[in-house]
């Protein structure tokens, strides 16, 4: 296993003028390197490498090698920590706004309570808050049922109470209190801008529909909540550009996401047995993580154009 | 009626879990040829191999854990894994927080990389930027020996600290000898091994959590059980070079 990948060396730096790592990438130069494709874990295509040459075919392999294949489909963690977090913002933005905008003052005060302090608190400070401590409160309620008190007493001062408590995190696990988290943060923004949205709905109209004889609830969700989306929707569009970038940090949660791959693939490496030699890459990772980043907002831009036109269709836009 | 149920059916999947629990071994996954990530995407190396063989020898279950180096003995008390399997060095200051099973490798001693070019004086070390990797015994080590005249910078990894000796940023790093052999062999003279031999350490065991007697009498056994048959030096054999056998 040790010998056989004793020839993972990029072609790129053979000739490279770095002196360190001229010597160091030479060394285990391949005189011949037909029998390459073995020590990617993936097969590069051997037709490709007829056609467009050995160093095609070579980066064909280091990047379809298995840890580059998990890079790969880690994307998901962040499109679903995205997708599932801005859904649960937007439950928790509707419900915000309607505390903001209750009759009943304790209610009013809670949501401005909710909004105002989870804005204020810096996203990532929030991330690494809330999953310890819900997982710390699901222990304790745990361990107030399983714990015997010699248990405890042989844990003394260490956490959880006793191991029978101790509930594991697996991936799946951070990923939902992720999206937890990140619906809680920027259900508060959201909840902001849907008030605002709702404030900014023409008084006028809505006592021109009472006076046409639409009951108080038909006013609410058939004028206002209805037109109110088209004033929200730049907002929204706004704090979801917020979530996406946020959607880096779920690697502080020990999800093995983009950025965390980005990082262990661009770590320098510098044993043959450990896959390809090279000095610290991770810029060039992290270039990649940038392009997807500027994708994502791209189409999110394109999203959102579609979205305001169709929410406006019908509805006089009224200054 | 309903609680009833939702309780029992709360305390079956407790106790269930409890009957067919797998081990959950924690590594990092940057440390070559001890553990690393191999191109599959899995975690292979020294210790992946062996920790595989010990659960095979104790009929555990055992799954891996990957988790970075700085929170590996917080997150091994919090119960995230039950085993630190990570090249760990057994040390008194790590044995007042947690457990270590006997040494599956033997004390390695520490070296010191340089440039290949470079000569540092030994003897009369100061003004050197010192790269260690963050709490290694190393880091302890360098700070209480060098730390008066020089500085000493902490990496997140061991390969960082290498990155930053190759691109000139360090002047010495001092890690593991089983660590940096292979690094300086490949490095076609552009690093070479300086100075003295540190013997720091009472040799590589797994850690674990205090109370877990039960897991360490099982590991222990087929820790003697490797090193009696000498498969546990034919692993060291296969995998460091030169080796450090028992």
């Amino acid at each position: 296993m040790a010998g056989e990948r004793e020839s993972s060396v990029p072609p790129a730096h053979r000739d490279s003028d770095n002196g360190f790592w001229k010597t160091a990438l030479s060394l285990g130069e391949p005189a011949d390197r037909s029998h390459e494709g073995a020590q990617c874990g993936v097969r590069p295509l051997d037709w490709l490498i007829d056609i467009f040459g050995e160093d095609l075919g070579f980066w064909l392999g280091y990047l379809g090698n298995g840890k580059h294949l998990a890079w790969y489909a880690s994307f998901r963690f962040t499109i679903l920590a995205a997708i599932f977090g801005a859904l649960i913002g937007l439950g928790f933005g509707l419900g915000g706004a309607g505390l903001l905008r209750a009759r009943f003052r304790p209610l009013r005060i809670a949501g401005l309570a909710y909004a105002n302090i989870v804005r204020g608190v810096p996203d990532v400070l929030f991330f690494l808050f809330f999953p310890l401590a819900f997982e710390q409160l699901v222990e304790w309620l745990i361990s107030t049922q399983v714990c015997s008190p010699e248990a405890v007493a042989a844990r003394a001062g260490s956490w959880p109470p006793c191991m029978e408590a101790n509930w594991f995190l697996s991936t799946t696990e951070y990923l939902i209190l992720a999206s937890v988290s990140l619906g809680i943060v920027y259900g508060a923004f959201t909840a902001n801008v849907i008030n605002g949205a709702m404030n900014a709905v023409p008084k006028g109209q809505l006592e021109a529909a009472r006076a046409y004889g639409f009951s108080r609830n038909q006013v609410f969700w058939r004028f206002q909540v209805r037109q109110m989306w088209i004033y929200a929707l730049p907002g929204l569009s706004n704090v979801w550009m917020l979530l996406i970038k946020s959607t880096s940090l779920l690697s502080l949660l020990q999800i093995p996401d983009i950025v965390l791959w980005a990082e262990r693939l661009g770590a320098p490496n510098f044993v043959p047995t450990a896959g390809l030699v090279h000095p610290d890459w991770r810029w060039r990772y992290y270039l990649v993580l940038f392009v997807f980043y500027i994708i994502l907002t791209f189409l999110s831009e394109r999203g959102f154009a579609w979205l305001r036109e169709r929410v406006g269709r019908g509805v006089v836009a009224e200054g | 009626m309903k609680h009833i149920l939702l309780a029992a059916a709360f305390a079956a999947a407790m106790t269930g879990g409890a009957a067919a629990q797998t081990v959950r071994l924690g590594t990092e996954g940057a440390y070559a040829p001890w553990n690393f990530v191999n191109d599959a995407g899995e975690v292979d190396g020294f210790e992946i191999e062996l920790g595989n063989e010990l659960c095979v020898r104790a009929a555990l279950e055992c799954e891996w854990v990957v988790n970075e180096w700085d929170t590996i003995i917080p997150n091994l008390l919090a119960g995230n894994y039950d085993a630190i399997i990570a090249g760990m060095s057994i040390t008194d200051e790590r044995k007042e927080t947690i457990d270590f099973s006997d040494n599956y490798y033997p004390p390695d001693p520490s070296k010191f990389a340089v440039a290949g070019d470079s000569a540092v004086d030994f003897d009369a070390m100061s003004g050197l930027k010192i790269g260690v990797q963050g709490a290694t015994i190393q880091a302890a080590y360098a700070e209480a020996t060098f730390g008066a005249g020089n500085t000493i910078l902490s990496f997140e990894t061991a390969d960082q600290s290498i990155a930053d000796l190759s691109a000139g940023n360090v002047d010495v790093v001092l890690a593991d000898g089983g660590y940096l052999d292979p690094i300086v062999n490949a490095s076609g003279g552009a690093l070479k091994i300086a100075g003295p031999d540190v013997m720091i350490g009472g040799g590589v065991g797994a850690g674990l959590r205090k109370d877990d007697d039960e897991l360490e009498g099982k590991l222990n056994a087929a820790i003697a059980a490797m090193k009696a048959d000498g498969s546990l030096n034919e692993l060291i054999v296969k995998w460091f070079d030169p080796p450090n056998t028992f």
